[in-house]
């Protein structure tokens, strides 16, 4: 039997040092190769159960450092060739190694599935494989019928209205098809395109508000970057209001990038501060601009912190360049002295040493997170499968859209796909639905 | 042991599922009894004379195909024909003829005689009982008959009443005899039993209609016809007329909805959506103004008119002012009322996807018995029930088409896992995959099946053979590359497509959105010698290549589920991880795969993961 290759984040959701990303099928390793840049992969001289150390291209040309293993099989959990990611934690970095892996052909598992291929052959035991998917199960079923339901009926609704439409719009193309002679009664009436750009549009409005109130569940990851001895560790005290980095004014103090959380208007926001980005042989110095180099890839937004007292330098300008396409902020640290800094685009000026314009900062870090104003009670998708789902009919709408289907048969069969996607997140997927609204809004037959 | 005639098969009822089973039974070297209560019944178009229709004509191909007779005696007698949906694709395209209803009768009638095991006779049949492994048919007037299998195939006539207004008689369609005490040997096998309506309207005198205030419905001209077999065209040698109801028509059935017995509640079976009465359309659909309504003839011989659209079980008295009422029937002459009709059917998910009964074998059900309705559906039912019979006594394993295969698949698979709980009708929504699954391509899905199972003639399977070989002749040539030259630069340029770079194959020109095989062929004139027909295959397979691929791998993905079978005896009670409704269900329905398993309501795919599990378990 041809099985997929299947991926998913294997550490639980949440903190955690480390996350886990697996893939499992005969593909695993071809799609590693895709992803992950290390001499020995690249050789074909990767070994079974050794750690390696390579790149991982999370975005086009973002890269981030992680580890990879390969299992064999049959010697692996599912007892199919798996290949694990080992990245450091945070859940949008584990999501998006799961998402490039998606993208080059692995699809997200199901759930349980690892256990089932695992129990497929012979790995583990009937017992042990039925109790781990029933309790997944039970688990998933719950999330899809009741607690998507208890826990945001508003969005359980929104989805379920959405995918009504299509309903509406399906009953509507195929009660025309199945009755061609009660014209009066049957002609298509809506016109396609529109309904379906209207349901495109309802779709990514609810994914782009759910991608802000993810910051909700993870917090906003917050990086300061800057050369060293700009203050970026007085920064991140001023924001914390409490002494956490050691602050002195030998340069390079600051070895290890440090999470810190605070609460502002609701939202966690998660510091990372990092050591001072300046080339040096110092190797223990040297991992920790490595990691400052890898935050930057995981924050929500880098504060970009310059001492304003202090004319633009080259190694400012390298930053600069290093933070091209990222979503910074320039924070002008040091207004208690005189300014000699040339102006910067949307600058806020502060003085960690004097307290000043700190709540400013703060809610400047925010606004310029979440761009949309949440209803933190409605549209939010914080689970990855539904998130994903949500994302994938909004993909095949826009490519139905953009084809120009004429065909009413074919065009069918692609609205139709996109309804069965929906209705992974809402159960209703079955074709009698459809059947039943044709019979109950039109009136038909002899 | 009584004396008693014996037979390979016998077949119960000689209507649209009958005559199939009867025939495909007989044609295999079955020495075959077909019982009927009325040989003037056979073949009957009780309700409309047309047969096809959307998803009804891909029914028809398909046993055409399979080596069946609907498709041949349609074409015999058909008197107009039109394919419906042109230009909403080729997956929904669907051919219908109106049908001569006496000639349809009597050409049936006349193969049936001719098929040389085959023995037709009337007869109501009373009792079916089991010894011995035998099945003993017993007919009202005492007469036995032992058999290894048989075939039920008893339409609406089990327990049948015709309802108008207050009058309700124990009759069958048209007042042909019912059949009053089969249900109850039926019930005595242990098999559950469903009551079901349906209805027909009213037959009008054609001098009395005022054809001047309708529309006319002529025919296609471009049409060939149903079967492959057919030699020629079909001739259009008549029409139908649209016309609608007016606001005094909905005032008349209001005031006497009292008197409707379907909304009074005097009629308990339940009647189809599809085909509701005109009381039923009036007071679900309050708001619309008219409703359309088709006047169809019955025959050539015949002044009798149809009136589609019109079926009412009100009081005949009433029924006449109903009729008036209507555009252009306002001096109309009713010539047989519209009435309602009620019926014994068994619970069709007691059956195996084979049609045979899951707790006797042996035992085979096909057509409106299973809780079908329609001429077509209970044909393609009739033909399975007639191939499985021959291989139940031929001890051979039985035919089941996948959903993936045929439209009759998909009818099979639906009542005998889903059930139904109104009379079912297919329609193209309910296939999935029925961009695979079109009428033109009905033969090439299904011939080869029909040949294994000895139904496809030698001079049908040449048939077959010759178009698979013209359309690979077709395809060569559109392999040529040409020159892009003035030709090819004004078939380019008047269908608004920009010129290719380098010269290209025909079959690449086909990509292109506005271009198609027809357009080649007139600029370059490359299939004279070839049927339109095929021309069509070729083009759709070109032009929709990515789509059918897409739907193919959605087939495949489906068949892995499909492949992976359940042993009939699998103990589902025992299974704790299964939740307590799936077990009940999967113990009823007894599915035959994970596929089937997984479409039956109740069972999740929770429920279908562990199965799995436990049916591989159960295989090592």
């Amino acid at each position: 039997m041809k099985e997929n290759t299947i991926v998913s984040i294997s550490t639980p959701l949440g903190k955690g040092a480390v996350a886990i990303v697996r893939m499992s099928g005969k593909n695993s390793l071809k799609f590693a190769k895709k992803l992950f840049h290390c001499k020995k992969l690249e050789n074909g001289e990767i070994l079974p159960r050794y750690l390696y150390l390579g790149k991982f291209e999370i975005e086009k040309s973002v890269f981030e450092e992680c580890l990879m293993a390969y299992f064999q099989a049959p010697y692996s959990y599912t007892g199919e060739d798996i290949v694990e990611f080992q990245v450091h934690g945070g859940v949008l970095l584990a999501e998006k190694i799961m998402r490039a892996c998606v993208n080059v052909g692995a699809r997200l598992a199901e759930a349980g599935e690892f256990s089932k291929r695992a129990f497929l052959n012979g790995k583990i035991t009937l017992d042990k494989a039925e109790a781990i998917i029933g309790e997944i199960n039970a688990e998933s079923d719950g999330e899809l019928k009741t607690s998507l339901k208890i826990t945001n009926g508003v969005l359980a609704e929104k989805i379920e209205n959405t995918q009504e439409k299509l309903t509406t719009l399906l009953a509507e193309i195929e009660v025309g098809m199945d009755y061609p002679d009660e014209t009066e009664e049957t002609q298509l009436k809506t016109n396609i395109t529109d309904k379906l750009s209207e349901i495109k549009e309802e779709l990514n409005k609810i994914l782009t508000i759910s991608n802000s109130a993810r910051y909700l569940k993870d917090g906003i990851n917050v990086a300061l970057v800057g050369k060293t001895n700009v203050g970026k560790s007085s920064v991140m005290n001023a924001l914390l209001g409490e002494n956490r980095s050691i602050v002195t004014d030998i340069q390079g103090t600051t070895r290890d990038s440090i999470k810190e959380s605070f609460v502002y208007d609701g939202i966690k926001i998660n510091l990372i501060d990092t050591a001072g980005i300046r080339k040096t042989k110092d190797v223990v110095e040297n991992m920790g601009i490595e990691r400052s180099k890898s935050s930057l890839n995981s924050a929500d937004v880098v504060l970009f912190v310059l001492d304003g007292s202090e004319t633009e330098s080259a190694e400012d300008r390298e930053i600069e360049n290093l933070l091209k396409g990222k979503n910074f902020l320039y924070v002008i640290n040091k207004t208690d002295k005189q300014r000699k800094l040339a102006k910067k685009d949307g600058e806020i000026q502060i003085s960690a040493l004097e307290n000043k314009n700190i709540e400013e900062l703060k809610k400047k870090i925010v606004k310029h997170v979440i761009e949309e104003e949440i209803d933190f009670n409605a549209l939010i998708v914080t689970n990855e499968r539904q998130f994903e789902i949500l994302q994938d009919a909004a993909k095949q709408i826009e490519e139905i859209l953009k084809e120009k289907v004429k065909s009413l048969d074919v065009l069918s069969m692609l609205i139709k796909k996109v309804w069965n996607t929906l209705g992974k997140i809402t159960g209703n997927t079955e074709n009698e639905n459809i059947i039943d609204l044709i019979f109950s809004k039109f009136c038909l037959g002899k | 042991m009584e004396k008693m005639e014996e037979f390979d098969s016998v077949v119960i009822g000689a209507g649209h599922a009958g005559c199939e089973a009867a025939l495909a039974l007989a044609r295999t070297d079955n020495k075959t009894l077909l019982l009927t209560i009325s040989l003037d019944a056979i073949a009957f178009l009780a309700c409309n004379p047309s047969i096809g229709g959307t998803a009804k004509g891909q029914l028809v191909a398909e046993v055409d195909a399979l080596g069946g007779e609907m498709g041949i005696n349609a074409d015999k007698t058909a008197i107009q024909i039109r394919m419906l949906n042109r230009g909403k694709g080729p997956a929904v395209q669907s051919l219908r003829v109106q049908a001569d209803k006496n000639e349809y009768h009597k050409q049936m009638k006349k193969v049936l005689e001719k098929e040389k095991n085959l023995f037709v006779r009337q007869g109501e049949v009373v009792s079916v009982e089991i010894e011995k492994g035998y099945k003993i048919i017993t007919t009202n007037l005492g007469l036995k008959y032992k058999a290894k299998s048989v075939v039920f195939a008893t339409g609406v006539y089990l327990k049948s009443e015709i309802i108008v207004g207050k009058s309700r008689e124990a009759v069958g369609p048209n007042g042909f005899k019912n059949a009053s005490q089969l249900s109850n040997s039926l019930q005595k096998l242990g098999i559950k039993l469903l009551r079901f309506k349906t209805g027909t309207p009213v037959r009008l005198h054609a001098r009395s209609v005022d054809y001047s205030k309708m529309e006319l419905q002529p025919g296609d001209e471009d049409i060939m016809s149903f079967s492959y077999m057919t030699e020629g065209k079909v001739e259009n040698k008549a029409v139908c007329y649209l016309t609608y109801t007016t606001p005094l028509t909905h005032e008349i059935i209001r005031k006497n909805l009292d008197k409707a017995p379907a909304i009074s509640g005097e009629i308990k079976g339940v009647g189809p959506r599809y085909c509701p009465s005109i009381e039923t359309k009036i007071v679900r659909f309050a708001d619309k103004e008219r409703h359309q309504l088709f006047l169809e003839p019955e025959a050539l011989d015949t002044q009798e008119m149809y009136l589609q659209g019109f079926s009412t079980s009100m009081p005949a008295e009433i029924q006449k002012d109903m009729v008036k009422s209507v555009i252009g029937l306002e001096n109309a002459e009713i010539m047989r009322d519209a009435y309602a009709i009620e019926y014994d059917c068994i619970e069709p998910t007691q059956l195996k996807p084979t049609l045979e009964l899951k707790t006797i074998d042996g035992l085979f059900f096909a057509g409106q018995i299973n809780g079908t309705s329609g001429y077509e559906e209970a044909a393609a039912q009739g033909i399975i029930a007639g191939i499985n019979a021959n291989l139940y006594n031929k001890n051979k394993p039985q035919l089941v088409l996948k959903r993936s295969d045929a439209y009759i698949g998909v009818l099979i698979d639906d009542i005998v896992t889903k059930g139904t709980n109104e009379p079912y009708r297919m329609m193209t929504s309910r296939a999935e995959y029925r961009l695979l699954l079109r009428q033109d391509n009905a033969d090439m899905r299904l011939t080869e099946i029909g040949r294994k199972v000895g139904l496809v003639t030698d001079e049908r399977y040449q048939k077959f053979l010759d178009k698979k070989k013209k359309i690979a002749e077709i395809e060569e040539i559109l392999k040529e590359k040409v020159k892009t030259d003035e030709k090819v630069k004004k078939l380019f340029e008047e269908n608004g497509e920009s010129l290719p770079k380098e010269n290209m194959r025909f079959y690449d020109m086909m990509r292109r959105t506005n271009i198609d095989i027809f357009k080649i062929d007139e600029t370059f004139n490359l299939f004279k010698d070839f049927d339109k027909r095929l021309l069509e295959v070729v083009n759709t397979k070109i032009k929709y290549e990515g789509y059918l691929k897409q739907q193919q791998e959605e087939v495949d993905k489906m068949l892995a589920n499909e492949n992976i079978s359940i042993p009939e005896d699998f103990d589902y009670n025992s299974c704790k991880g299964l939740r307590v409704e799936a077990r009940e269900k999967l113990t009823q329905i007894k599915p035959l795969n994970l596929g089937q398993a997984s479409r039956i309501s109740g069972v999740s795919p929770a429920d279908i993961s562990i199965l799995s599990i436990l049916v591989k378990k159960g295989k090592k």
